[in-house]
Formats: structure tokens, C-alpha cells, sequence
């Protein structure tokens, strides 16, 4: 009866330790945010580093954005083709890839793909800083490590984001034209027209939406587990594949939010 | 007639189940050079990250001159809490995105670190290089002169010469003698070299389980010794 008891009662520690270190992680997270939220009106904005930031986050992703956005589209125009052509409805191909492009493929995968590529490296960087005491350094220097390290790289992600997914919906909408005028015989000039006509103004603006909301998710968790490193090089590396893993999880999760909210529209 | 600085009382300070600080009372007198020397582990980074803010402590307290808790102060009032103090962290802690000469200026209150860079044995080349491309004993002396610039009350020297080979140890040391009789700040020195505890600091404190087991002047050291650390400072296993 002991033995039952005592394990019983390590299954509800089990279970409740679980529930704190969710609760307690979310507590973090929420103080984190309201921290950034109050210095960003506070204390001092460091506009160099906000324009390093914007180099860094924006413009040295459009290589891969760029790349992604082009294939996908490509693929998007094959794929649309094998299916349409089964009930001759090649002439919506167009539509489809412009559709898809600006309101889910282009910000949803800028997204997972900076949040690969610039949320790791907020978090590795400032992971390493933090490990190095280069943070409490920065506190001893009368630098409040909010304003000068987490602010102005959220403000760069949720700027930047916008303008990479603006710049992919061209890239993917090209990369279809691309396949359709070249591949499969489209009229180029009837392609442009249909999609011209087709997209409105609130399929590209719910997407740059999504962009900005994508940009602070990847540049908060960069800065957030980045800024809880613990140890050494094994923290660090803790610490990005957290940020990576959460930044992607929180996109994919918010995106449903997002295009059931403009769904309704 | 020593004027006191700073006065710990009953610090303690826990990490999960392991009390680092215990109860530890240490005081500590404007001017001064003190060391705090102890075992890897035992507490003496933990102690100072305490008294410059960078670390809250779970119980005692911490009076500064005229503050009476310094665990009390609002956010403002710590940021200039941790102004009064140049710190040399453990591995420098040099900026690595900056320069040597923007880590120096970096919210400096003073410009004059052509002056200190003299001081401290470098050439003005080194001012363009970043920490990256330094040795660590480079790094430490860039460091040492950031701490300095900030004209800071208190200068604290966590491990100043840890990893360094014997001659650029010595460097240091007679560097920081330099520094610390120049500009007569109150230093606290945190090692494990016995030859930084006899080059420049008055006092020594040593640190076992969390307390100040033994406390007097750093040149009565061998003298007055308790056995305890007359076994550190023998290195007697």
C-alpha cells in the first residue's frame, strides 16, 4: 500500500512539475515581452544598431527568400497544372499561384526560413553574450541590455518581414509565370492580365500582415532564449534550437489564427 | 581612520538546494585593495556579482555608503548603483561587435583613453583590431582599461590573471598596482593567484563554505594564517 502510495503521488509530482514549468515558461515569456515593451519607451533607441539589424534580418535574407518564393511557385504552377488540366481548368492556374503565394505560401515559408536563418543567429549571438557575461558588462556600462541588444532587433524583424514577403510574392508569382509561359505554353501577356485581375488588395495585405506578426514571433524568441542561455557552448546551442523550434511551432499556430481571422474579411 | 564603503551582513545566497553564501558578513573601507581568495566554487564571483547589483541575494543585506539596502533600489536608482563600479570580468567580457577603441569609449565618462592605453602597455594599432583577434592577456588589459575609464568608486577584478602564463600574470598584476595606487580606488579582487594577493591588496578575505573564515591584512597572510588557509595557500591537497 506504501509503494502504491508513494507512487502515486511521484506520478502527480510528475504531472504538476509539467504544469508549473509550462506555466512558469509562459510567466517568463510575458515578462520578457511587457520588459521590451516598457524600455522601448523608456530608454534610449539605438538607431545604428536597429539599421545593422535591418541589414542583417532583411536585406541579407533575400537570397533565400527569394530562392524559396521562385521554386515554390514553379512547383505551385506543375502541380496546379497536373490537377486543372484533369477538368480543363488550366486557365485558373494563375489565380491559384497568385492566391497561394500571397496569402499563405510566401510569408508562412519567409518565415520558417528566417526564423532558420536570423533567429538562430539572435539567439546564438546573443546566447554567447550572455554566457560571456558581455550582457552584464553592457549593464555595468550603463547600457540597459533591452534597448540596446532585444529592442531594436524585434523592431527590425517586424519591418523587415513585411518587405521580404512583398518581395517574395513577386519572386513566386514570376516563378510561375516563369513555368506557365515557358514550360507549359501559356500566353504571357493573357497569365499576367488573369492574375492581375484576380488578386485584390487584401490578399497581399493579409499576407504582409502575417509577415510582421512572423518577424516579432522570430526576433522575441531569438532575443528570449537567447537572453536564458545557461552554461556554455552546449547553452548556446540549447538556446537556438529552442528559439528555431518555438519561432516555427508559434508561426505555423498563428498563421491558422491569422487566415481564420481574415477568412471572415 | 579606514571609513567604511560598503558592510555585508548575513549574505546568503542559494542555487536550488546549494547555499553558496552563507550568513557572510564582510566589511569593506573606502581606498582599499581587498582580495577574497577561496576555493573554485566557493561562492567568490557569486559574492561580488552581489555587491555591484548584477546578482539579487535571498537574504542580509547590502549597504553602500549611504544606501541602506541596495536590493531595494528601483530600476533607475540600481543602473546608477552599477555605474559606481569598473568591473574586469573573468574573460574580459569585451564587446565582440565593437572595436577596441568603441569597447573603450562605449558609455565612457571619460575620454582619455589614449592616456590609459599607455598605461596599460598597448599601442594605439590596437585600437582598429576586434577582442576576436586579441590573446586573452590582451584582452584582460583592454578590459582593465574599460573598467578604469568609467572613473568608477568601486573597481572589481574577477580572476584578473586566471589562464594567463606566469610572465603575462605578472604584467598584469604590477599593471593593476599601477592603476590601483594612481587613482587610489577601492578594488576587490577576486583570485586564486596568491602573487596578485601580495603585489597590490591590503586586506584579504577567504571564503570557505559560504562564509569569511578568515579576514586580516594580506601581508600577515603566512603569519596569522588559520590552518585552513595555510592549506590554499600551500596548495596542500
Amino acid at each position: 500500500m506504501n509503494k502504491f502510495s508513494s507512487r502515486f503521488s511521484e506520478i502527480i509530482y510528475k504531472i504538476g512539475k509539467i504544469f508549473f514549468d509550462i506555466f512558469s515558461s509562459v510567466g517568463e515569456i510575458i515578462i520578457f515581452f511587457l520588459d521590451c515593451f516598457k524600455y522601448s519607451f523608456l530608454d534610449k533607441f539605438y538607431l545604428k544598431i536597429f539599421s545593422q539589424q535591418l541589414i542583417k534580418i532583411g536585406y541579407n535574407s533575400l537570397p533565400v527568400v527569394g530562392l524559396t518564393s521562385i521554386f515554390t511557385g514553379m512547383v505551385l504552377a506543375l502541380q496546379s497544372y497536373t490537377g486543372f488540366s484533369r477538368f480543363s481548368a488550366e486557365s485558373a492556374i494563375p489565380n491559384v499561384v497568385v492566391l497561394s503565394i500571397t496569402r499563405e505560401l510566401a510569408p508562412v515559408l519567409a518565415g520558417l526560413m528566417v526564423a532558420g536563418r536570423s533567429g538562430a543567429a539572435i539567439a546564438a549571438e546573443i546566447g554567447t553574450m550572455k554566457v560571456t557575461e558581455q550582457i552584464d558588462a553592457l549593464k555595468t556600462l550603463s547600457t540597459n541590455p533591452y534597448n540596446y541588444l532585444f529592442i531594436p532587433r524585434i523592431l527590425a524583424g517586424i519591418i523587415s518581414l513585411p518587405f521580404l514577403v512583398f518581395i517574395g510574392d513577386i519572386i513566386g508569382v514570376f516563378g510561375g509565370y516563369l513555368i506557365c509561359t515557358k514550360v507549359l505554353n501559356f500566353n504571357p501577356v493573357v497569365y499576367l492580365q488573369n492574375t492581375y485581375n484576380f488578386v485584390q488588395f487584401l490578399d497581399v495585405f493579409s499576407g504582409l500582415v502575417k509577415a510582421c506578426v512572423f518577424g516579432f514571433i522570430i526576433t522575441f524568441m531569438g532575443c528570449y532564449h537567447g537572453y536564458n542561455a545557461k552554461g556554455g557552448a552546449q547553452g548556446v546551442g540549447l538556446s537556438t534550437t529552442y528559439s528555431v523550434v518555438s519561432s516555427s511551432i508559434l508561426i505555423l499556430l498563428t498563421n491558422y489564427i491569422l487566415t481564420s481571422l481574415f477568412f471572415d474579411l | 581612520m579606514r571609513k567604511l564603503k560598503i558592510n555585508i551582513e548575513s549574505l546568503s545566497k542559494n542555487f536550488g538546494e546549494k547555499k553558496v553564501l552563507n550568513k557572510l558578513n564582510l566589511k569593506i573601507y573606502e581606498s582599499e585593495s581587498l582580495a577574497i581568495i577561496g576555493e573554485s566554487g566557493s561562492g567568490k564571483s557569486v559574492l561580488t556579482k552581489c555587491i555591484d547589483g548584477l546578482m539579487n541575494y535571498d537574504d542580509g543585506k547590502i549597504s553602500f555608503n549611504e544606501i541602506p539596502d541596495i536590493c531595494k533600489l528601483s530600476f533607475q536608482n540600481k543602473n546608477k548603483y552599477m555605474a559606481k563600479f569598473g568591473i574586469l570580468f573573468q574573460n574580459a567580457a569585451l564587446l565582440d561587435s565593437l572595436t577596441v577603441k568603441e569597447n573603450l569609449t562605449f558609455a565612457s565618462k571619460n575620454n582619455d583613453f589614449l592616456e590609459i592605453l599607455n598605461d596599460i602597455a598597448l599601442p594605439k594599432s590596437i585600437l582598429k583590431e576586434f577582442p576576436s583577434n586579441l590573446s586573452i592577456g590582451v584582452q584582460k588589459r583592454v578590459g582593465l582599461a574599460r573598467a578604469v575609464l568609467q572613473n568608477p568608486e568601486i573597481l572589481i577584478l574577477d580572476e584578473p590573471t586566471t589562464g594567463l602564463d606566469p610572465i603575462v600574470a605578472k604584467q598584469i598584476n604590477l599593471l593593476i598596482k599601477k592603476l590601483v595606487m594612481k587613482n587610489k580606488i577601492t578594488t576587490i579582487t577576486v583570485t586564486h593567484d596568491m602573487n596578485s594577493v601580495y603585489e597590490y591588496s591590503d586586506y584579504t578575505a577567504f571564503i570557505k563554505n559560504g562564509k569569511i573564515s578568515w579576514y586580516g591584512k594580506s601581508n600577515e597572510i603566512k603569519k596569522k594564517a588559520n590552518p585552513v588557509l595555510k592549506k590554499f595557500i600551500n596548495g596542500i591537497v
